[in-house]
């Protein structure tokens, strides 16, 4: 995998798998502690919105997505994709102010996880890592232990694959929250990118390049999978002892 | 008429509810006053039921407790086209049954939880926690690799009871303070669940919007 | 006490609800906060209850329509009088007490809430598209608290034993921060009205208890049946009521935006404001 050495004009962090966005559902996702929905319009655009109703403050992952506009569970309030307020069940007939809206963030989609930027004046458009087409994004794991303390374990090293003979590949880190571990032999070598959910906890996402031939994929996804619980599990045992 | 035992705040016997109203059997619910009246501790209960809990059915005079036993029962005998249990593959059905069990292990850890958050029962509630996540992780990472795999249910391609039987107390995990944040595998699947033609909800669980899903 | 909390008078000199009567009958002890303070309800062979903190009596408790209230401090006032509750015809009765995961204020203002009727209790309380709320009637009496009148939904299946929907009248009356009531038209006797009362224990600022009273003309009606009723209704509103963010109730106008549906809802939080009210709220 290409890494472009020019540093991110702005910061964007990945909060989830583009292919877990399913139309018509609403994703719970938190990042660096504020509390994001993320949805998916009809029209293929990414959302990732302040999960709470401006009007009683209800989380909007509890709502329902009609396909362009998300739905309050509590009073049926609708607001469109740019987050305005369309509809008030409750005054029908009335045009909601303008100014009623939800707090929007900026996303992007690339190498098959979806970027939020939670700074109004940065776009979400910035990466470290060129995209590749053919990159399998990995099951992303979600570890009770700092961004930190994570990119410091994997920092030492890395097994890129399950065979017996495969020692800890030497692992590049490009910034705080983006490590990698080349390509080895047979063994495709991965890309992490960790997502600050809050202080105390973290998601693992992972892309391997290149893409493992189709009947090998399930395995790879399962050893790296295997690795990064063990990583997780060992953190946690770390961060429970007193 | 299959009677149903029931009480409507119960996720066990919710169970029950879900598994006949997918399998559009009809049946006639007799509503016991649980809380407070503790109606399921009374002496003609405890007739029927000797351990004096719900869900309890009486399909024409056979009687039958404990919600997974009533499921299995529900979909052998009236699921004609065999899928919610299917008998013919042993491979199958015993993966049913372990996901069955599993279903009993959220039951006492995230289903405990939720009584004690709720309705003052007693318990070590930060334990139940601890368990009930480490299920959950369990959970989450199996139903990730079944939907890897393009067959997103527990037990392969098609829902079964095993889905029915986990799915109340993991709907429910945040009333007993297990938000379902960290397993999108498990968000994903509870959207389905609900997606499935018959579901009904129950007080507490939201049904999906009535637009059809993309 | 030395080490009490800080909290407003208005509250720390007043009754609260702590538990069912019912409660310390079955089990004989039972412990519970109020207020941030653990309390411990002891019930003796005699049959009499009391109340203790950090193992000194408190003082003031006393048995009132099925539940125990207690009064951390010195009671300014009587605990609420509903005369209904007199009435000969009557059934009087706790639909039991469930804990909630939020400030008891943010569940006393979803008591007042019309216009959640129709989607969070949709098919009983209220169904699409029957969503418009006509405006209705707010005063804020001289004795406290807030009163809504010529509130009219309409219902689908008002209470257990309505097979078609109509219009139903309500009236609601905050009667103090943390308790509400709800009266509604007697489908049989339309010129009497049927009551429910939410006596909400404040126990954190980000926890309540809520219990519920019921108060009726029982016409064909079964408290069993009435009491599953309180108990699915307000099961379906917990999942919101645990999900409103931020817990506490914010009292400033700006932190959330109320429309005209909401006029018992602001008044409240004005009402809350002016009165000091600070325990369960984010004060402006």
């Amino acid at each position: 995998m290409k890494l472009d050495q020019a540093p991110s004009a702005g910061r964007c962090y990945p909060v989830a798998r583009t292919e877990e966005l399913i139309p018509r559902r609403i994703a719970q996702v938190q990042l660096l502690g504020r509390e994001i929905a993320l949805w998916r319009s009809d029209d293929g655009a990414v959302h990732a919105w302040e999960n709470r109703c401006p009007h009683r403050g209800v989380r909007l992952s509890l709502g329902t997505n009609t396909g362009t506009e998300l739905r309050c569970r509590y009073h049926g309030w609708r607001f469109n994709g740019d987050g305005r307020c369309t509809f008030i069940p409750s005054h029908p007939t009335q045009k909601p102010a303008s100014t009623l809206r939800v707090g929007i963030y900026s996303t992007a989609v690339h190498s098959g996880l979806v970027w939020v930027s939670l700074d109004p004046e940065i776009a979400a458009t910035t990466f470290l890592v060129r995209e590749d087409p053919h990159a399998v994004t990995l099951r992303s794991v979600f570890v009770a232990a700092p961004a930190a303390a994570i990119a410091k374990s994997l920092s030492h090293g890395y097994r890129i694959s399950a065979a017996p003979e495969a020692a800890a590949t030497a692992v590049a880190v490009f910034d705080d929250l983006t490590l990698a571990a080349p390509a080895a032999g047979r063994a495709p070598g991965v890309t992490f990118f960790l997502q600050p959910v809050d202080v105390m906890r973290t998601v693992i996402h992972g892309l391997v390049s290149p893409a493992p031939d189709a009947h090998e994929r399930l395995a790879v996804l399962r050893h790296h999978n295997t690795q990064l619980s063990l990583l997780r599990d060992a953190l946690e045992r770390t961060a429970a002892a007193p | 008429m299959i009677k149903l035992y029931d009480y409507e705040l119960s996720g066990n016997c919710y169970k029950v509810r879900l598994l006949l109203a997918i399998l559009s059997i009809p049946y006639e619910r007799i509503e016991l006053d649980f809380y407070p009246g503790r109606e399921h501790k009374s002496a003609w209960f405890l007739a029927i039921n000797p351990l004096g809990q719900l869900p309890v059915i009486d399909d024409e005079g056979f009687i039958l407790r404990d919600a997974q036993s009533i499921l299995i029962y529900l979909a052998s005998q009236y699921d004609a086209a065999g899928a919610w249990c299917p008998r013919s593959d042993p491979a199958l059905l015993a993966r049913i049954s372990m996901w069955l069990g599993f279903a009993e292990n959220l039951t006492v850890t995230a289903g405990a939880a939720r009584l004690h958050d709720t309705m003052f029962y007693d318990g070590d509630v930060d334990a139940l926690r601890i368990q009930a996540n480490a299920l959950f992780r369990v959970l989450d990472e199996h139903l990730w690799f079944a939907e890897a795999q393009g067959e997103p249910w527990l037990c392969g391609g098609h829902p079964t009871i095993a889905d029915v039987a986990c799915f109340p107390y993991v709907m429910l995990s945040e009333e007993g303070g297990i938000p379902r944040l960290p397993y999108p595998a498990i968000q994903r699947w509870t959207d389905r669940v609900k997606r499935i033609p018959g579901f009904t909800p129950m007080s507490g669980i939201f049904p999906a919007a009535d637009a059809p899903a993309g | 006490m030395a080490d009490d909390p800080e909290v407003e008078s208005i509250l720390w000199d007043d009754w609260h609800v702590v538990a069912e009567v019912s409660r310390l009958v079955e089990f004989g002890r039972f412990e519970t906060v109020l207020l941030g303070i653990k309390v411990l309800l002891e019930r003796d062979a005699s049959g009499e209850i009391t109340a203790s903190r950090a193992g000194r009596d408190i003082g003031c408790v006393t048995l009132r329509y099925g539940f125990v209230w207690v009064c951390l401090g010195r009671p300014a006032r009587t605990i609420v009088d509903f005369a209904e509750c007199l009435e000969p015809d009557r059934l009087t009765a706790s639909a039991g007490s469930v804990r909630v995961a939020v400030s008891g204020l943010r569940a006393v203002e979803n008591f007042l809430d019309l216009s959640h009727l129709a989607f969070v209790h949709a098919g009983y309380l209220g169904e699409e598209p029957h969503t418009e709320i006509a405006r209705y009637n707010v005063t804020l009496p001289p004795e406290g608290g807030v009163l809504a009148t010529g509130c009219r939904v309409y219902q689908p299946k008002p209470s257990p034993m309505e097979s078609q929907g109509f219009d139903v009248d309500y009236v609601y009356a905050v009667l103090r921060p943390y308790i509400v009531v709800l009266y509604k038209a007697n489908p049989v006797e339309r010129a009497r009205k049927d009551m429910i009362a939410l006596f909400v224990q404040p126990a954190t600022e980000e926890s309540c208890v809520a219990h519920i009273l019921t108060c009726y003309l029982p016409h064909e009606v079964h408290p069993p049946a009435v009491r599953r009723f309180q108990q699915f209704i307000f099961g379906q509103d917990r999942p919101i009521l645990e999900n409103q963010v931020p817990k506490r109730l914010p009292l400033s106008p700006r932190a959330e935006t109320s429309v005209r549906a909401d006029g018992s809802s602001a008044a409240y939080r004005r009402w809350l404001g002016a009165s000091g009210v600070r325990f369960g709220a984010i004060p402006t």
